[in-house]
C-alpha cells in the first residue's frame, strides 16, 4: 500500500438514531495510532471536504516527525445530520468518509516492514434540543455494533521500514562516497583552475 | 541564429507565466492533484496570520523570514495568486539580469539571448515561480548583487547581500569569495573596476591570470587583507543582517530564531530525499550521533567549499556556480527546489565554456536528468507502492551524487577561467606557449 492511502470509514445508516436532522449533527472520531497522521491542512481543502461542517485533527499534528518521536492523534468530522452526503452513497444504507492518511517513518524492523493497526471509528450524535428556558445540547452515543466488533473492523497497514542490518555498511559507503567525490572535485579544481604560475 | 529581441522574449515569457498561473488555479479547483506547491499554502497561511497581527510562526512548517510572509500579505485581501505573480515577476527579472550581466562583459547578443532562453524557458524554472515557490526572489537578488559588484557598487551589493542571507541562509557560502573578489588591485577608492570582456578572455585567460597573480599577491598580501572595500562590505552586510534578524527577534522571539535560522543550520531529515545521507540519518535517528560522526559528514562540504573558493574566487560567477552545485550535492537534505539556486547561475557561465552542446553538453544534461529520474522511480515505488526499496533508493542517491560530481568536474575542465576584472594599468600580454 502507498504511504498516502485513503481510509474509508463505512458507517451504516442504521447506526444513526432517528432524530430531527435539522437540529443534529453526526460526529465521527477516528483515532490514529503511532506511525500514521492526517494532514490538517489537507483536510481543509474546500474542494474535497465542503460537505462537512467541521474537520479537526487533535493530538500530534507535527507532519515531519518519525513514528518513534511522535504521538497519537485523532480526526474528528462534524456532519450535518440532514446533509446529502449521509444519504447519497450506495443504496442509502451506509455512507463513506474518505480520510487521507500519511505514513510516518517507522522504527527500524528486521523484516523491513512495520504493521500499523487502525481501529474502527467512534460515532456520536449531538443535537440541540429546545428546552423551556434555553437550548440544550444532548450527546447521543451510538450503541456498539456487536457484529462490527471483529478483527475485520481493524485495518492493518504494512509500512516499509529501515533495516538495522543495513546500518553498518550504509554509513561506511556513504562516507566513502562523499570522500571520493570530495577528492575528485578538489583534484579537478586544483588541476584545471588555471592558478598555476607560468614562468616567462 | 536566434533573432528575438530581449523585450519580446520577456513579453512572451510573461504571458506564458500568467497563463500557467491561471491554469494552476483551474487545476487546483478541478483536479485531484494540485498544481500549487504545498509551500505556497504555508506562505499564504503565514501571511494571513501576519495580516491579522499574529505571528506567522503559528503556521506549522513555516520556516522562512517574516519578510516573505509580509510580501504575501496582499494574498489575503487582493488575490490569492498575488504571491505567484510576485515570484514569476522575480523569475522574469532573473532573465533580465542574466542579460545585463553578460552585456557588462560584452558577450555577443546571440549568446546573451541563448542564455536568457535557457533560464526563461527551462521547464523546471518556469514552473517553480508559477507554482508558488519563492526561490526566484532569491535568484534575482543574487544576480543583482553580481551586477552591483561588477559596477563597483560595493555599498549596494553589501546591503542586498545582508538581506539575502537573512532571507535565505545558504548565500552565506558566497561571503568569502566576495571578500576575495574585492581585490585591492581592482577595487580602488574612487575608481570603477574594469571588467574584462568576453572576447579577451577566450584562449588567454590562464596566462593573463597567472601574471596578475604574480604581480598582486606578493606585494599586497599582507597590507591588503583589510581594505576599504572589504571592510565596508563586511560592515554593511553584517549590519543589515543583524538589523533584520534583531528586528524580527524583537517581534517574534525565539520562535522566529529557531524556525527561520537555527532549524536550517541544524536540519537533518530522516525522510527520503536526494541526499546520500538520508538513509544513514534514518538508520541512526534513534540514537544521538557522535561528534565525530557529525564532523565526518560536515567535512566533505567544508573541504570542497574551501578549495572551490580558493581556486575560483576571482571568477566570481563561476565560483558561485560551482560552490552552489557542490553545496547542494553534499547537503544533508536535498529537495528539488534547491536546483534553482544554481540554474540561475548556469546561463552566466556557459559563454565561457568551450564544451559543445553536441554531444558533451547533451550527455551531461541526460546524465543529470537520468540520475534524477532513476532516483524518482525508486522514490515512487517506496512512497506510492509501499515497497521497501530503501537500499535501492539510497544507492540511487549515491549515483546522483556521482553524476553531479562528474558534471561539475566536466564543467570545471571546460571552463575558460579568468578573473572578472583587469588592472587599470596596461599589461603586456604574454604569448601562450
Amino acid at each position: 500500500m502507498s504511504s498516502h492511502p485513503q481510509l474509508r470509514l463505512q458507517i451504516g445508516a442504521a447506526s444513526i438514531p432517528k432524530l430531527p436532522a435539522h437540529l443534529c449533527e453526526v460526529i465521527v472520531i477516528q483515532r490514529l495510532p503511532l506511525g500514521v497522521f492526517a494532514d490538517p491542512f489537507e483536510l481543509q481543502n474546500p474542494h474535497k471536504h465542503k460537505a462537512f461542517r467541521d474537520i479537526a485533527v487533535f493530538g500530534d499534528t507535527n507532519l515531519e516527525l518519525p513514528s518513534f518521536q511522535s504521538n497519537r492523534s485523532a480526526v474528528e468530522f462534524h456532519i450535518d445530520a440532514g446533509s446529502n452526503i449521509l444519504f447519497m452513497q450506495n443504496n442509502g444504507t451506509e455512507f463513506n468518509l474518505l480520510l487521507p492518511l500519511h505514513a510516518r517513518y517507522q522504527p527500524l524492523d528486521e523484516s523491513g516492514y512495520s504493521v500499523v493497526e487502525i481501529g474502527e471509528p467512534d460515532m456520536l450524535m449531538r443535537c440541540s434540543v429546545e428546552g423551556k428556558q434555553h437550548k440544550q445540547s444532548c450527546l447521543f452515543m451510538s450503541p456498539p455494533n456487536e457484529k462490527a466488533k471483529s478483527t475485520s473492523a481493524t485495518v492493518a497497514w504494512k509500512i516499509p521500514a529501515g533495516m538495522k542490518a543495513h546500518a553498518g555498511f550504509v554509513s561506511v559507503i556513504t562516507f566513502v562516497t562523499a570522500l571520493l567525490s570530495t577528492l575528485s572535485i578538489v583534484y579537478a579544481s586544483m588541476f584545471w583552475s588555471g592558478t598555476k604560475v607560468s614562468k616567462t | 541564429m536566434i533573432s528575438l529581441k530581449p523585450r519580446s522574449i520577456l513579453l512572451i515569457s510573461a504571458i506564458f507565466r500568467v497563463g500557467l498561473i491561471l491554469f494552476g488555479e483551474w487545476q487546483d479547483t478541478h483536479v485531484e492533484v494540485r498544481y500549487t506547491d504545498v509551500d505556497y499554502l504555508v506562505f499564504s497561511d503565514a501571511a494571513s496570520l501576519m495580516a491579522s497581527g499574529q505571528s506567522p510562526y503559528k503556521r506549522t512548517t513555516y520556516r522562512y523570514s517574516p519578510l516573505l510572509a509580509f510580501l504575501l500579505i496582499p494574498n489575503s485581501f487582493t488575490s490569492r495568486c498575488w504571491g505567484k505573480f510576485l515570484f514569476s515577476a522575480s523569475d522574469l527579472f532573473v532573465g533580465l539580469f542574466i542579460r545585463i550581466i553578460l552585456k557588462q562583459r560584452k558577450v555577443p547578443d546571440d549568446l546573451c539571448t541563448y542564455s536568457m532562453l535557457i533560464w526563461l524557458f527551462n521547464p523546471f524554472t518556469f514552473t517553480i515561480g508559477t507554482r508558488g515557490n519563492c526561490e526566484p526572489i532569491v535568484c534575482a537578488m543574487i544576480l543583482w548583487i553580481i551586477i552591483c559588484l561588477n559596477n563597483g557598487n560595493v555599498v549596494q551589493a553589501a546591503f542586498w547581500y545582508g538581506l539575502i542571507v537573512h532571507f535565505r541562509i545558504y548565500p552565506i557560502i558566497y561571503a568569502l569569495p566576495i571578500i576575495i573578489f574585492l581585490d585591492p588591485c581592482f577595487f580602488r577608492s574612487g575608481t570603477k573596476p574594469l571588467l574584462s570582456d568576453w572576447t579577451s578572455d577566450q584562449g588567454k585567460a590562464r596566462q593573463i591570470n597567472s601574471e596578475l597573480t604574480d604581480k598582486c599577491v606578493v606585494s599586497d598580501a599582507l597590507k591588503s587583507t583589510f581594505t576599504r572595500s572589504r571592510i565596508l562590505f563586511g560592515l554593511i552586510s553584517g549590519t543589515v543582517f543583524l538589523l533584520c534578524t534583531g528586528f524580527f527577534f524583537r517581534l517574534y522571539g525565539w520562535e522566529f530564531l529557531h524556525e527561520a535560522l537555527l532549524y536550517h543550520l541544524t536540519r537533518t531529515d530522516p525522510r527520503h530525499n536526494f541526499s546520500i545521507y538520508f538513509y544513514h540519518i534514518y538508520l541512526n535517528y534513534e540514537r544521538e550521533l557522535s561528534v565525530l560522526e557529525k564532523l565526518i559528514s560536515f567535512l566533505p562540504q567544508f573541504i570542497v567549499q574551501l578549495v572551490l573558493i580558493l581556486c575560483f574566487a576571482k571568477d566570481l560567477v563561476f565560483c558561485f556556480f560551482v560552490q552552489t552545485v557542490a553545496f547542494v550535492a553534499f547537503n544533508k537534505v536535498i529537495t528539488a527546489q534547491y536546483f534553482v539556486w544554481f540554474f540561475c547561475l548556469l546561463p552566466l557561465i556557459l559563454p565561457w565554456s568551450n564544451m559543445k552542446l553536441k554531444w558533451k553538453g547533451l550527455c551531461c544534461i541526460l546524465l543529470w536528468m537520468g540520475a534524477q529520474t532513476h532516483w524518482l522511480l525508486w522514490g515512487y515505488l517506496l512512497e506510492f507502492k509501499g515497497k521497501n526499496v530503501f537500499l535501492q533508493l539510497w544507492m540511487a542517491s549515491l549515483l546522483f551524487l556521482a553524476a553531479n560530481t562528474f558534471i561539475l568536474i566536466v564543467l570545471i575542465r571546460h571552463h575558460n577561467y579568468g578573473p572578472v576584472f583587469r588592472q587599470h594599468t596596461d599589461l603586456k600580454t604574454t604569448k601562450t606557449t
